[in-house]
């Protein structure tokens, strides 16, 4: 009874610091992005509101919750709203499986730094990389703008194609590792002292692209697009209605990717133990952001495919070397391994 | 000179006997009499004698004559270069239409019903160009008032609210001309377009790829654009009509704010269509200024293209590289004519100032910096593979549109035509500097994108003669004709002097008479030839003046080569058309 009531404490716990952690980066990823580009375009981004710009998410936030509501005549009001819920949900829940670091003790029982600790999370993160489809496609349905509806269409296809790459891609890993547990896939990755990205090189270049394309990053920001589509299928969102979105998205959809990116081939957080208790902690977080650095670098630097050629590049290219690699992988295993 | 030959003249009056050949020294053309008979020599004049490269179509008012309306045709042999106008009066105000011959009439023409009411025989859908439909009158008719007519009641918020007060609450007319609402709005967009495809996508009047408020319809299947149609005039100002009621010296500002990205150049093509129709000489060093600054102008405005072009197809990133370097160049401008976008920096005989101090220096350093930074945008974009891919075999412009159409400037010569106004007619002081013409291949978005990199890197080689040759100049050089009677001394001049003060006066309150006679002349404008055409009848203002827009011939060719391309391509390729709509719709 009392080990129950424990466990439900420690996991309510997880949540809140999950919660606060990820939302507050969010924001803040804002902050980051800003300065960057700034930096990157010769400019000096956020400088006026408190040291650094620091302040400047807050009042980003402030901004966008003080707009005026609008809703625009002919929505579908019902999936107009749940459009937002659909968008940030699945984005927030894919956090639930992201290991933060190397389980430890605390008055005799382990814990282990993660909000569910599945036995099939990676097939949880495809899963839930697919919902956040259903976000987009219901912005632009209920909003009843060509824009919107276009942008949202761009979306589907690109999620339908690059669903399938990003499962063979993730499919060699596992088949290396054995298990689709994120703490089974770091510990045999630290077991055997080889971060997968050396066995798997291929499989992670494809990572990386479905992982752009999925969070709608240049260069496969097709929904978006603001030259030909404004900004796609939230244009007719305003206020802080519009402000989920690109957070969910552009930021938290990432950051997650990321993070699970660094578990997958980066030996999540396996380092040297040179900070301390907190070792594994900061080696999963620069990991992660080391990540994160490239996409907004990436972003900032390249222009966009087209739709048709996105879809493209998926069937035609990615498609096939990921399948290719992966009997490879299998054949390998199954002879060597 | 690029006006037609003698020989050329012999031949086609030999071939129809019944034109009269007008030469004047900075215009030639050809009357015909019978109305009937202008598609017959058009047709001649293209295929026979090669002057297949359509420029220009405009209508003149002559409300005392008998046939009221005279049009006329200019015309350009793209292999000798010699250039030609047609002029021909409207029987009954009806004129054959000429599209078939030329695909860029069709826009001219739909222009010239729309601002004088002429009627076209053959061409089906003669709409209003930049007017909504059901718009009653034509402006650029003589009877047109210039303020228009007041027929619409439009009272002051205070008079809404408070009815009519004593004393006035403002001291306008109450009475406006009629402006249009949405119905109007919606009307002119449902007679523009059927509907063929799956849905139509309006895009713009405002809108972040169109660059201004330009308005397209797409009919959509798909992605795939099977139809589009342009609804311009949301810009329209009635730039031609003004100019009819201004003096020469006092249109000069409105034509930097037609393209006004590229203000000296306008300024350069006008003001010197109204010095070779009073035969103002301009010293040396003024014409070295004007090349100097018309070339700065020129790397501004393409670098503003690079920037928006790369941001449409989404690199971010160039589009700010792009606007550092054009700060400098508006620093320059701005230290000199005290304006940064539309300068007004030209005079009618020279330039408004002298240099000022440390211009040259400050522009030699920032060529010499220019060819790096060019190098780095070529490293962002030239051979990177999203970029190639968005913009190889895109959008393709064959030479035989370019002619048919009136394209000219980097789109011309995109497409292998190496038209270029600074060579074959050489004015400022472009005869004085060496510097060649890049021509692309096949035509397509990247073939234009090329051109325009390497003509920023030929217009840095010029600036950089220009700077060379200012250096050996003695200070006290003049930098305006003050001797010219038409010509309005510098300030210096008017403050000390009395003689020059007199002078100042009277021009700026009468204006001077410009002699009878009549001009068409272009400059290269970074989008390419921008012509004045003035008729003078020996007054201080022009009785037409036609303003021959680069931007608005360019754009014609758009619904043709989009068909059965993607929104996407349609992105590329109107960045690299580049459209300014100041200019498309004056």
């Amino acid at each position: 009874m009392n080990d129950i009531i424990f466990t439900a404490v420690v996991i309510a716990i997880k949540i809140l610091i999950v919660l606060a952690v990820t939302l507050g980066l969010g924001a803040y990823l804002t902050w980051y992005e800003r300065k960057f580009a700034g930096h990157l375009q010769a400019r000096r981004g956020p400088t006026v509101v408190g040291p650094f710009g620091l302040l400047q998410p807050l009042a980003d936030g402030l901004k966008l919750m003080t707009k005026a509501p609008i809703l625009p005549r002919g929505v579908d009001t019902k999936l107009y709203y749940m459009a937002i819920m659909m968008a940030l949900v699945p984005a927030i829940m894919l956090f639930a499986v992201v290991p933060f670091g190397p389980s430890f003790k605390i008055m005799g029982h382990e814990i282990k730094p993660i909000v569910a600790n599945l036995n099939i999370a990676i097939l949880y993160v495809f899963a839930m990389g697919s919902m956040a489809a259903y976000g987009t496609l219901f912005a632009g349905w209920a909003s009843n703008s060509k824009y919107a509806f276009i942008g949202s269409l761009r979306k589907a296809a690109l999620i339908v194609s690059y669903e399938v790459v990003l499962g063979f891609a993730a499919l060699s890993v596992i088949l290396l590792a054995g298990s689709m547990n994120v703490f089974d896939i770091v510990n045999a990755q630290i077991k055997s002292g080889v971060w997968y990205i050396v066995y798997q090189p291929i499989s992670f270049i494809l990572f990386l692209f479905c992982l752009l394309a999925e969070s709608g990053r240049v260069p496969f920001d097709i929904q978006e697009a603001e030259a030909e589509l404004v900004t796609g299928y939230n244009v007719e969102y305003g206020g802080m209605k519009f402000g989920i979105f690109p957070l969910a998205e552009w930021y938290l959809n990432v950051l997650a990717l990321c993070a699970i990116a660094s578990v997958l081939y980066f030996g999540g957080w396996a380092g040297p133990h040179i900070f301390g208790p907190f070792s594994g902690f900061i080696w999963f977080l620069a990991k992660t952001f080391g990540l994160l650095f490239f996409v907004l670098w990436v972003h900032w630097t390249l222009p966009r495919y087209q739709a048709k050629d996105v879809v493209e590049f998926a069937w035609k290219y990615l498609l096939p070397i990921s399948i290719i690699n992966l009997v490879g992988t299998a054949f390998f295993i199954y002879f060597k391994g | 000179m690029p006006w037609a030959s003698s020989q050329t003249l012999d031949r086609i009056k030999h071939a129809f006997r019944k034109i009269t050949i007008d030469t004047q020294p900075n215009f030639v053309c050809l009357n015909v009499e019978d109305t009937q008979e202008i598609t017959n020599i058009l047709k001649h004049l293209k295929d026979i004698e090669d002057f297949r490269y359509f420029i220009d179509f405009h209508v003149i008012d002559f409300p005392k004559e008998k046939d009221r309306f005279l049009g006329q045709y200019i015309l350009v042999n793209p292999y000798t270069f010699e250039r030609l106008a047609v002029k021909v009066w409207f029987k009954s105000n009806k004129l054959p239409t000429a599209k078939e011959i030329f695909p860029g009439a069709k826009w001219a023409e739909r222009e010239a019903y729309d601002m004088f009411g002429v009627e076209f025989e053959g061409h089906e859908d003669v709409k209003r160009m930049f007017m909504w439909e059901d718009y009653k009158y034509f402006p650029l008719r003589k009877d047109f008032p210039l303020g228009g007519i007041p027929e619409q009641k439009l009272p002051s918020l205070t008079e809404v609210l408070e009815g009519n007060t004593f004393p006035p609450s403002h001291d306008y007319d109450i009475m406006h001309t009629y402006v249009p609402n949405m119905k109007d709005i919606e009307k002119t967009e449902k007679s523009r377009i059927t509907k063929k495809g799956q849905l139509v996508l309006n895009w713009g009047p405002l809108h972040p790829g169109t660059h201004g408020t330009m308005w397209f319809l797409f009919d959509l299947e798909g992605e795939h654009i099977i139809q589009t149609d342009v609804i311009l005039g949301q810009l329209h100002r009635g730039m031609e009509k003004i100019a009819e009621n201004l003096h020469y010296f006092q249109f000069l500002p409105y034509t930097d704010r037609m393209d006004y990205l590229s203000a000296v150049c306008n300024e350069l093509s006008y003001v010197q269509a109204v010095e070779k129709l009073a035969n103002i000489e301009v010293p040396l060093k003024a014409r070295y200024i004007r090349t100097m600054f018309a070339e700065l102008q020129r790397i501004n405005s393409h670098l503003l293209w690079l920037g928006t072009g790369a941001l449409d197809l989404g690199a971010l990133t160039v589009f700010l590289y792009a606007f550092r370097e054009r700060e400098k160049i508006m620093d320059i401008i701005e230290g000199n004519a005290g304006f940064r976008l539309t300068s007004a920096f030209l005079r009618i005989g020279g330039v408004h100032y002298d240099l000022a101090k440390g211009t040259l220096e400050v522009a030699k350093y920032f060529v010499k910096d220019f060819y790096s930074k060019l190098k780095e945008y070529h490293g962002l974009l030239t051979r990177n593979r999203i970029w190639l891919k968005r913009t190889k075999d895109v959008g393709v412009i064959t030479q035989e549109d370019v002619y048919q159409y009136g394209l000219t400037g980097p789109v011309a010569r995109g497409s292998g035509v190496a038209y270029d106004i600074r060579k074959i007619d050489p004015y400022a002081a472009y005869d004085l500097v060496d510097f060649d013409i890049p021509v692309g291949d096949i035509g397509d978005v990247y073939d234009r994108y090329l051109v325009r990199m390497e003509e920023m890197y030929q217009s840095a080689r010029i600036v950089e003669q220009c700077i060379e040759a200012l250096e050996k100049m003695p200070e006290n050089e003049p930098y305006v004709n003050k001797k010219h009677p038409a010509v309005i001394p510098p300030k210096e001049y008017v403050f000390n002097d009395l003689e020059d003060m007199v002078k100042s006066f009277r021009i700026v309150v009468h204006g001077e008479n410009i002699p009878k006679g009549e001009v068409y002349s272009s400059g290269e404008n970074p989008r390419g030839e921008l012509g004045f055409y003035i008729y003078s009848i020996g007054k201080s203002s022009p009785y037409r003046l036609r303003i021959r827009s680069c931007s608005f011939y360019n754009l014609s060719v758009f619904p043709k080569v989009i068909y059965k391309h993607t929104i996407s391509d349609a992105v590329a390729l109107l960045g690299s058309i580049d459209p300014v709509v100041g200019e498309t719709d004056r």
